[in-house]
C-alpha cells in the first residue's frame, strides 16, 4: 500500500474577539439569585469576581444556545438575540454561518459535527441545488470493497492523450505529456493584493506542506520564496516569458491569463515557454457567457490545463444583466459538456475557481465536471479575515496580523485544507469512490434538484401541460 | 380509535419560561393599577397583594397582536397607556427554516395539551425550508362524504405478507425511530416506550443495547441490529415483535454511526460490550452484505432465531432507493423503513447531513411507485422518516405513497429539545434528553416525559383524523398515495 496522504492538524486558536451567533443580555431586574450559574452546563454564567454578590455579564462565547438559562431564570431577567455583527459579516453567498464554520475549522482541523438534522433550506442556488448519492446495498461500491484509508484524493494535472499510436512491431510511437499529481484537489489560487509578507509565506508553506500548489504573481515571487518554486505557480503575461526564465525554469507549472489572440496562438506560446523551461502551462480563462467556446477553442490547440475563473462568489464575471449570470456548478457543467461532446475531454485538465468555500463544493465542482478546484478567500478566511459582501466586497484582516507568527498562520490554512480533506474522504466514502479522479463528471453519483423535483412534483402536480397538448 | 391505554393529562414545561413570541413592554407611565393583571386572561400580568408593583410582563404566555380584537387586550385597557406589544427578538434565536420556532413551539403546546394549539397566530404545521413538504398543501375535496369522526380509523397493519408471522397492528401510523442507549439518557428510552405501549405503537432501541428497563415493554419495542452490531444478543432479538436491519441512516448515509468517547460512559459501555471513553464507530456499509443475496441471508438469520418476529429493513436514500426497497422484498422483509437525508441525528457531519442523499419527500413517491410496478407495494408496508416533524408531514407523507412514518425529532421537542445541536459534546444535552452524564440524565422523570409524548401523540392523531374528515376517509389506508388530494405551491398553479 503506498503511503497515506495524512494532513497534520493542531488545534491553533488565534487571540482575536471572535463573533458569535447568539448574544444573551442581562437585564436590570437580575436579582443576583445565582440560578442560571447552577443549570448553565458551559459556564456561561458566573458571579463578578470583585464582587460576588452580582452576577458577571454572560459570557456569550461559550454560550452554545440550549436556553435553559433564559427558561429557568425565575425573573426573566436574561434576554437573547441574535448578535448584530454576525448579521452583518458575509453576504447572500457567503453566509454568516460560513465563516463562523470555516474559522472553527482553521482553529481546530476537524470535519465539523453537530447534533440534530439539517437546519438550512430544502434547497438553493449553485451548490446547494444538488445533492451527492451515496451506495447501499445495490451496489455497495463502485469501486469494490474498501475502508477509508483506502480513498486517493489525489488528482492529474496535464494534457493527457487520447489514444497510444504504435508502429507494425508494437512499439510506442507516443510521446506521453508530462502531468503533476497533486494529493489533493485543491490548490491556492493568486493571493489577494496588498497582504503582509508573513501572511503570504504562510500561504506557500501550507501549499508546500499539503504537497499542493499557490498560484503567485510574478513579481510577488521574492528571494525568500525561491526555494519553494517547486510549489509555486508563477502567474505572468506573456510578453515576461523570457524575461523571467530563470524562475520559470525551476517552476513546474506556470499561468497565463487568457487573451483574445491565444486560442490560435497557444502552439506559438508554448513554443516560446519550452524554449525557457519545462513547466507546464496553466491558461486563466474569465468565467465570461460562452466561456465554455473559449475552453473548447484553446483545448483544440493544445492547452494543458485551463482554469475557469467565477467571481468571488461564484457568478459569471463582467455578465451585464439581463440575462442574469450563470453559476459556477453550471458553468463547469457547461464546460464538461462542451467538451464531452468535442470528444476532447480526456485530454485536457480543468481547474474550477471562484465560489469554492466549502469542504462540500470541491467534491461538488467535480461531479459537475472540474478536475479540481483552486481557492482564495476561505485561505485568508482561516487565518481570521471577515468577509462583507454589501455595499461590495470587503475583507477585514484580524488586527495586528502582520505580528502573528508565519508558523500559526500556516497551521490554521493546514487546518483547515485538513478538515476539507477529511470532508472529502467522508463524500466519497458515501459514494463509493475510492479515486478522487473518478469524481470527474460523475454525474450519476449527484442528485440535481431542477432535475427530481420535476421528475417527482413536476409530473404530479403540473397542470400546464394537460393544457398545452 | 384511540386505545383505551391513551389518557390525554395537562402537563406543562419543566421550566419557568418558554421562549416568548412577543415582548409585552411597560413604560414608566405605569402607575401600577394592576387593570392588566385583571384583564389579561392568559396570566401575562401579575399583581401580587401586597407588593409595591406589578411584575414583568410574563411574555410567553402572550398571545400576540390577535388579542387586540378581543376586549380584554392590556394594550388597550391600560389606563395609562403604558403598555405596548412587540416582536420579540428572542424568538428569533430559536428554531430554523426546517423547525421553526412556530412549529416548536406548537409542539410545546401539543405536548402540553395534548391538542393542536387553538391560537392561530402560530404556523406550526408548514415549515420555512421552501421546498418538499413545505411546498405542499393539502386540496381537500369541495363535497367529502360525510363521515363521523368516531368511525375513522388510524390504524395500519405492518405485515401485509401473510406469511404466517404475527399480525402486527399498530393503532396510530407512526412509531418512534432508533435512539440508541448512550445517544439518549434512560428516561427518555423508558419513556418513548411507555408511549409506544401506550398507543400501542412502537419505538427503537437503536444500536446500543437493550436495556433491561425497556424489559417490561417488549412488544412495543423494535430492536435494531446495525453494522457495529452493539449490543445485539440472540436473547433480546428472541423478545421483540419486530427487528429492525439499519444499513444507513439519512442524516449521515454512507458514514456509519459514531459515539463519541465522552458519551461511552461506564454504563453504556458495559451494554455495548466496549472499553469506556473511546469513540465507538459503526462501520459502513455492514460488511458481510454486498448483494441482495447477502441481505437475505441477514433476513433469514433473524428469521431464523425469531420465528415470530417482522424485519424491518432502515436504508436511507440513495438515487437506487426504489432498487433496495424491492430487493429488500425479495429478500423478506416485512418493512422497507426509508430515512430521508432530512433526518435527525445524535451526531453527524454536516457536510453529510446537508449534503449526501436524498430527501425523503422524493424517496417516497420513487419506492411507493416502483414497488406498485413490481406487484409488490401489497406485500411491503412502506415507513418514511427524515424529516417528518408535523402531523401535517406525516399526511403528506402517506398521499405521496408511505403507509405509515417513524419520528424522533419531534418526540424529543416534545421532551423541550430546542434543537442547539450540542448533543454530541461534552457531557451532552444541557436539557437532559440526549446525555448520560450522571447529572443531566436525570433532569426530568419517566412519568412528565411519557405523558408529554402521548399528549404529542394525541394532538397528531386529532390533526390526522380531521384531515381524513376533510377528505371523507374512514380510514388512513385509503390516504395512501393519493396525490390528487396535494397540490404543490410552484407547480399546481
Amino acid at each position: 500500500m503506498p503511503k497515506k496522504y495524512h494532513v497534520h492538524t493542531k488545534v491553533t486558536p488565534l487571540d482575536l474577539d471572535y463573533i458569535f451567533k447568539f448574544q444573551i443580555v442581562r437585564r436590570e431586574n437580575c436579582i443576583n439569585c445565582g440560578k442560571c450559574t447552577k443549570v448553565c452546563i458551559y459556564e456561561a454564567h458566573k458571579r463578578r469576581k470583585d464582587d460576588p454578590r452580582k452576577m458577571a455579564d454572560p459570557n456569550t462565547v461559550v454560550c452554545r444556545n440550549c436556553f435553559r438559562c433564559i427558561q429557568e431564570c425565575p425573573r426573566g431577567a436574561l434576554e437573547m438575540s441574535l448578535n448584530k455583527d454576525f448579521l452583518n459579516i458575509g453576504g447572500t453567498y457567503w453566509k454568516p454561518d460560513m465563516l463562523i464554520t470555516l474559522w472553527k475549522q482553521a482553529e481546530d482541523g476537524k470535519v465539523p459535527v453537530t447534533g440534530a438534522g439539517y437546519r438550512g433550506p430544502f434547497s438553493g442556488e449553485g451548490f446547494d441545488s444538488m445533492w451527492t448519492d451515496m451506495s447501499e446495498i445495490v451496489r455497495p461500491t463502485r469501486d469494490g470493497i474498501h475502508g477509508r484509508e483506502y480513498i486517493s484524493t489525489s488528482v492529474e494535472l496535464g494534457r493527457k492523450l487520447n489514444h497510444l499510436e504504435f508502429d507494425g512491431n508494437g512499439r510506442l510511437l507516443s510521446t506521453i505529456p508530462e502531468t503533476i499529481d497533486i494529493p489533493l484537489p485543491v490548490i491556492f489560487d493568486l493571493p489577494e493584493a496588498g497582504l503582509s509578507s508573513n501572511v503570504k509565506a504562510a500561504m506557500v508553506k501550507a501549499a508546500v506542506e499539503l504537497g499542493t500548489y499557490i498560484v503567485m504573481p510574478v513579481a510577488q515571487i521574492t528571494a525568500d520564496f525561491e526555494r519553494f518554486l517547486d510549489h509555486i505557480i508563477p502567474c505572468l503575461a506573456p510578453a515576461e516569458i523570457e524575461k523571467q526564465s530563470i524562475v520559470l525554469g525551476r517552476a513546474r507549472m506556470m499561468a497565463i491569463d487568457y487573451t483574445g489572440e491565444l486560442p490560435e496562438d497557444f502552439p506559438t506560446l508554448k513554443a516560446r515557454i519550452k524554449s525557457v523551461c519545462n513547466a507546464l502551462t496553466i491558461i486563466r480563462v474569465p468565467a465570461k457567457s460562452g466561456v465554455e467556446h473559449v475552453v473548447s477553442k484553446l483545448a483544440h490547440s493544445g492547452a494543458e490545463i485551463i482554469h475557469v475563473v467565477a467571481d468571488y462568489r461564484g457568478r459569471e464575471v463582467s455578465c451585464s444583466p439581463p440575462p442574469s449570470p450563470r453559476l459556477i456548478k453550471d458553468i463547469i457543467r457547461a464546460v464538461h459538456m462542451k467538451l464531452v461532446g468535442d470528444r476532447i475531454r480526456d485530454e485536457v485538465t480543468i481547474i474550477a475557481s471562484g465560489g469554492i468555500a466549502m469542504a462540500e463544493h470541491v467534491p461538488k465542482a467535480m461531479l459537475c465536471g472540474a478536475d479540481l478546484t483552486a481557492v482564495e478567500l476561505p485561505l485568508l478566511i482561516a487565518i481570521g479575515t471577515r468577509l462583507y459582501e454589501e455595499p461590495e466586497r470587503f475583507l477585514v484582516l484580524p488586527e495586528g496580523v502582520e505580528n502573528i507568527s508565519v508558523g500559526i498562520l500556516t497551521q490554521r490554512i493546514v487546518n483547515l485544507m485538513g478538515a476539507w480533506h477529511s470532508q472529502l474522504l467522508e463524500v466519497m466514502g458515501a459514494m463509493g469512490i475510492r479515486e478522487a479522479r473518478r469524481l470527474r463528471g460523475e454525474t450519476g453519483r449527484a442528485i440535481f434538484f431542477d432535475e427530481i423535483d420535476n421528475d417527482t412534483f413536476g409530473k404530479l402536480f403540473r397542470k400546464s401541460e394537460v393544457a398545452n397538448v | 380509535m384511540i386505545p383505551s391505554t391513551v389518557q390525554v393529562r395537562r402537563t406543562p414545561s419543566r421550566f419557568k419560561h418558554r421562549v416568548p413570541k412577543y415582548k409585552v413592554i411597560r413604560s414608566d407611565a405605569c402607575i401600577n393599577c394592576g387593570t392588566c393583571a385583571k384583564t389579561c386572561p392568559y396570566g401575562v400580568h401579575e399583581r401580587v397583594d401586597g407588593h409595591n408593583r406589578v411584575n414583568p410582563p410574563i411574555d410567553y404566555k402572550c398571545i400576540g397582536f390577535e388579542c387586540q380584537s378581543g376586549d380584554f387586550c392590556c394594550v388597550a385597557r391600560c389606563p395609562r397607556k403604558a403598555l405596548s406589544l412587540a416582536p420579540n427578538p428572542m424568538y428569533e434565536t430559536l428554531g430554523d427554516p426546517r423547525w421553526t420556532a412556530d412549529m416548536i413551539t406548537g409542539t410545546w403546546i401539543m405536548a402540553e395539551t395534548g391538542y393542536p394549539p387553538k391560537r392561530t397566530d402560530l404556523e406550526y404545521n408548514v415549515g420555512n425550508s421552501g421546498g418538499g413538504f413545505d411546498k405542499l398543501r393539502f386540496k381537500f375535496p369541495a363535497h367529502p362524504a360525510h363521515v363521523e369522526k368516531a368511525e375513522i380509523s388510524t390504524a395500519i397493519q405492518l405485515n401485509r405478507r401473510n406469511d404466517g408471522r404475527e399480525n402486527v397492528v399498530i393503532a396510530t401510523p407512526v412509531y418512534g425511530g432508533g435512539m440508541s442507549f448512550g445517544s439518549v439518557s434512560l428516561p427518555t428510552m423508558v419513556s418513548r416506550a411507555r408511549n409506544a405501549t401506550a398507543w400501542n405503537t412502537f419505538t427503537c432501541t437503536g444500536e446500543g443495547g437493550y436495556p433491561e428497563a425497556l424489559h417490561p415493554y417488549d412488544d412495543h419495542v423494535i430492536t435494531q441490529v446495525a453494522t457495529g452490531l452493539f449490543g445485539v444478543r440472540e436473547e433480546t432479538i428472541q423478545r421483540v415483535k419486530i427487528i429492525e436491519f439499519k444499513y444507513a441512516q439519512g442524516a449521515k448515509p454512507g458514514l456509519g454511526g459514531h459515539l463519541l468517547g465522552e458519551k461511552n460512559t461506564a454504563s453504556v459501555a458495559k451494554m455495548r460490550e466496549a472499553v469506556q471513553g473511546f469513540s465507538l464507530f459503526s462501520p459502513f456499509p455492514f460488511h458481510s452484505v454486498y448483494s441482495i443475496e447477502d441481505h437475505k441471508k441477514h433476513i433469514d438469520w433473524i428469521k431464523e432465531i425469531n420465528p415470530r418476529a417482522l424485519v424491518s429493513v432502515k436504508v436511507s436514500t440513495p438515487n437506487d432507493v426504489d432498487m433496495v426497497a424491492v430487493g429488500s422484498y425479495y429478500a423478506g422483509g416485512h418493512i422497507i423503513h426509508i430515512d430521508g437525508g432530512y433526518g435527525g441525528t445524535g451526531a453527524a457531519p454536516d457536510i453529510a447531513k446537508k449534503n449526501i442523499a436524498m430527501p425523503i419527500e422524493y424517496a417516497i413517491t420513487k419506492v411507493h411507485n416502483f414497488l406498485k410496478d413490481e406487484g409488490a407495494r401489497d406485500a411491503m408496508t412502506l415507513i418514511a422518516s427524515g424529516g417528518i416533524r408535523t402531523a401535517h408531514d406525516l399526511a403528506k407523507a402517506i398521499c405521496l405513497g408511505a403507509d405509515g412514518a417513524v419520528i424522533g425529532t419531534a418526540e424529543l421537542i416534545a421532551l423541550e429539545c430546542v434543537r442547539c445541536g450540542n448533543c454530541e459534546s461534552g457531557r451532552g444535552c444541557a436539557r437532559g434528553i440526549a446525555s448520560t452524564d450522571s447529572e443531566l440524565a436525570d433532569l426530568f422523570d419517566e412519568e412528565w416525559a411519557t405523558q408529554r409524548l402521548v399528549n404529542l401523540y394525541h394532538a397528531w392523531y386529532v390533526q390526522l383524523v380531521e384531515i381524513l374528515q376533510k377528505c371523507g376517509l374512514k380510514s388512513v389506508q385509503e390516504l395512501v398515495g393519493r396525490t390528487d388530494l396535494l397540490e404543490h405551491v410552484d407547480y399546481s398553479r
